[in-house]
């Protein structure tokens, strides 16, 4: 799926793409689908499994978007994270940030 | 009343022993430091705060309330509980850009976010909101489970309420928060097996799904049954006007900060989480699992409506789901489902018992009242803001006769008027500390005015609750865009440093240039149109 990218640097993760429009329209279409095919299955709707299907359809894709764009993200920001942690101490406890 | 036999006290007794013994039993992690006692040490894998999101959300009064909606409304009531799906677009938006600030709250969230007196202000205010709110619903939570002991044998309403609120203390004074994840954990799974055990049965009982649609269908009710089942456009208490209003609140609202009032809740799963990865899946999770229980339950009402479908009384068909387990479960597992009962009480007072105490140890005690304060005294403060929490909870409980409107008009306080704000504060970098601060302020007397004080003259009629929502955003902003507009931008050195650190969506442009300009982002060429 050319279309969609999942390999990515870490200054490119930082920027919002279009794979995070997809997750999350595909998100929000992952609740409703789950929640209504949910209560359609447990009535034995054939409709209810075909929706909750889909449903879970769409979360696998979801996350099969949005899954390494978060990994990368999240490994170059815990680089930086004892830092900023240090910073907020100093704030809340209104000490001078040097740096 | 229900009577209890031996084994089912011994299970209830069983659970208790477990529930209060694996929360203590995190005792010495949980005073090592504020960041322990709050946020469990930052390290949590997604599943832990998904489970605690999903047990925290699961109250004694959620079936009560899902059960109302189901019965009156069918399956399309499940929209009034789909305000939850606001995480659909957190999860991958606002949660990434606020587990990025490392706040611990909210509150602290503005003095990162803004600058100055405004951002000081908004600190303040948020902080003494949320420990009033915490408390506030530590005394509706407990109370609904007084009415529930009082509903199965009989006690006087303050026995529930004191009883399993103060069971539930010991591990969240003992732990903190690593008492409450450990405990929601263990919480969530028994919730949830035995949600679903009692469910299945009541379907059972009521002759099966078959029997329910085909007793629909004769009763002339299948549009039970139809998730789109609404009353006209505009007309009728359930139309498609309601939902497209609940759909913009819920989803469109996940690009904001405090749009619902669970975020304040999620906002400490996202911190104790240990990425940003971690922290995007246990709020996506723990919502599915929310979700997809509300309909679990649905079906079961659907089952208990054809068995009982006129009971004209809210009150009594609320009760409905309750029903079906303690009338129709055998001796044992009705001990069982009790237990599970507890555990869906306590795993949402434990959190907002932690909940509270971090906004009154962080956000007031430490920030304003004793900046140098050792980590060893800021965990003890935050132990007698727990217990003041709890016994201020069984003052609010008992004085809580006929809360249900009063509770709204405050969610609404919360949600109506700065729901736009809220997103704006996140998404436009114009958008500055006495732009929101005036939204709250401006809010407090709209909300008044549209909801009682006007209606009450005459001069505007009583109008629905989704017609409401769009005259309060909009009154809202002929206030907070003005002053916005009418007054500085945040300081441009305040809000590089921001864009840097938590690199928000929308409306950024001149801070981002500044910020590039200054070498402090990596200049890159994207090579999909999304990025630029």
């Amino acid at each position: 799926m050319g279309f969609i990218r999942r390999s990515w640097t870490p200054g490119e993760a930082d920027e919002w793409t279009k794979e995070d429009w997809i997750a999350v329209v595909l998100s929000a279409a992952s609740y409703i689908l789950l929640m209504v095919g949910t209560v359609l299955s447990f009535l034995l709707n054939i409709w209810g499994f075909i929706i909750l299907a889909l449903g879970i359809a769409s979360t696998y894709l979801m996350h099969w978007i949005i899954d390494p764009k978060l990994k990368t993200v999240s490994e170059e920001y815990e680089k930086k994270q004892h830092q900023y942690l240090e910073n907020l101490e100093h704030k809340v406890r209104w000490e001078e940030i040097h740096g | 009343m229900v009577e209890f036999q031996f084994i089912d006290w011994f299970w209830v007794i069983m659970f208790l022993i477990i529930t209060v013994g694996i929360g203590v039993a995190f005792y010495r992690l949980g005073k090592r430091s504020q960041s322990d006692f709050f946020l469990a040490g930052r390290g949590l894998p997604w599943w832990l705060p998904a489970s605690s999101v999903y047990a925290t959300h699961t109250a004694t009064d959620t079936p009560i309330w899902v059960t109302g909606v189901v019965y009156k409304y069918g399956v399309a009531g499940l929209w009034y509980t789909f305000f939850a799906a606001w995480c659909a677009i957190s999860a991958f938006v606002s949660t990434r850009i606020f587990r990025r600030s490392l706040t611990y709250t909210q509150a602290e969230w503005n003095t990162f976010r803004f600058h100055g007196l405004g951002a000081e202000m908004l600190r303040g205010w948020i902080s003494g909101w949320q420990v009033f709110m915490n408390m506030f619903i530590l005394g509706w939570v407990g109370i609904a489970m007084g009415k529930v002991c009082q509903y199965l044998f009989g006690w006087d309403l303050w026995i529930g309420l004191v009883v399993f609120s103060s069971l539930c203390a010991i591990y969240v004074l003992a732990a903190g928060y690593w008492g409450v994840i450990m405990a929601d954990f263990q919480q969530g799974i028994v919730a949830f097996l035995m949600i679903l055990v009692v469910s299945v049965w009541g379907i059972t009982a009521a002759g099966g799904p078959s029997t329910i649609a085909a007793k629909l269908t004769s009763m002339g009710e299948a549009w039970r049954m139809n998730p789109f089942a609404f009353t006209g456009w505009f007309d009728g208490d359930f139309p498609v006007a309601w939902f497209i209003t609940m759909m913009v609140i819920a989803i469109i609202g996940g690009f904001g900060m405090g749009t619902s009032i669970d975020w304040y809740v999620e906002a400490q799963r996202i911190q104790s989480a240990k990425s940003v990865r971690d922290a995007s899946y246990s709020i996506w999770w723990g919502t599915a699992l929310v979700l997809t229980r509300n309909s679990v339950w649905a079906a079961a009402i659907l089952g208990f409506y054809v068995m009982f479908p006129n009971i004209a009384s809210q009150s009594d068909y609320e009760m409905g789901w309750f029903r079906l387990g303690f009338e129709y479960l055998p001796v044992g597992l009705i001990g069982f489902f009790f237990a599970a009962i507890i555990a869906i009480h306590v795993s949402t007072i434990a959190s907002h018992l932690n909940l509270g105490a971090m906004y009154f140890t962080r956000d007031l005690y430490l920030h304003y009242f004793k900046p140098k304060a050792s980590e060893k005294e800021l965990v003890w403060v935050a132990r007698i803001a727990t217990l003041i929490l709890l016994l201020g909870s069984f003052f609010y409980g008992l004085m809580m006769e006929d809360i249900t409107s009063w509770l709204i008009f405050a969610l609404w306080l919360m949600a109506a008027g700065i729901w736009l704000p809220n997103i704006l504060q996140v998404v436009w970098w114009r958008f500055n500390a006495w732009g929101y601060l005036s939204s709250w302020i401006a809010n407090l007397g709209i909300s008044w005015l549209v909801v009682w004080i006007l209606p009450h003259f005459n001069i505007l009629p009583v109008l629905p609750d989704y017609q409401q929502f769009w005259l309060l955003m909009l009154l809202g902003a002929l206030v907070f865009l003005p002053v916005t507009l009418l007054t500085k931008h945040e300081p441009m050195e305040h809000l590089v440093k921001y864009y840097v650190q938590a690199r928000p969506i929308g409306w950024w442009g001149p801070v981002k240039r500044e910020a590039q300009r200054l070498g402090l982002l990596a200049h890159v060429e994207m090579k999909n149109e999304g990025g630029k």
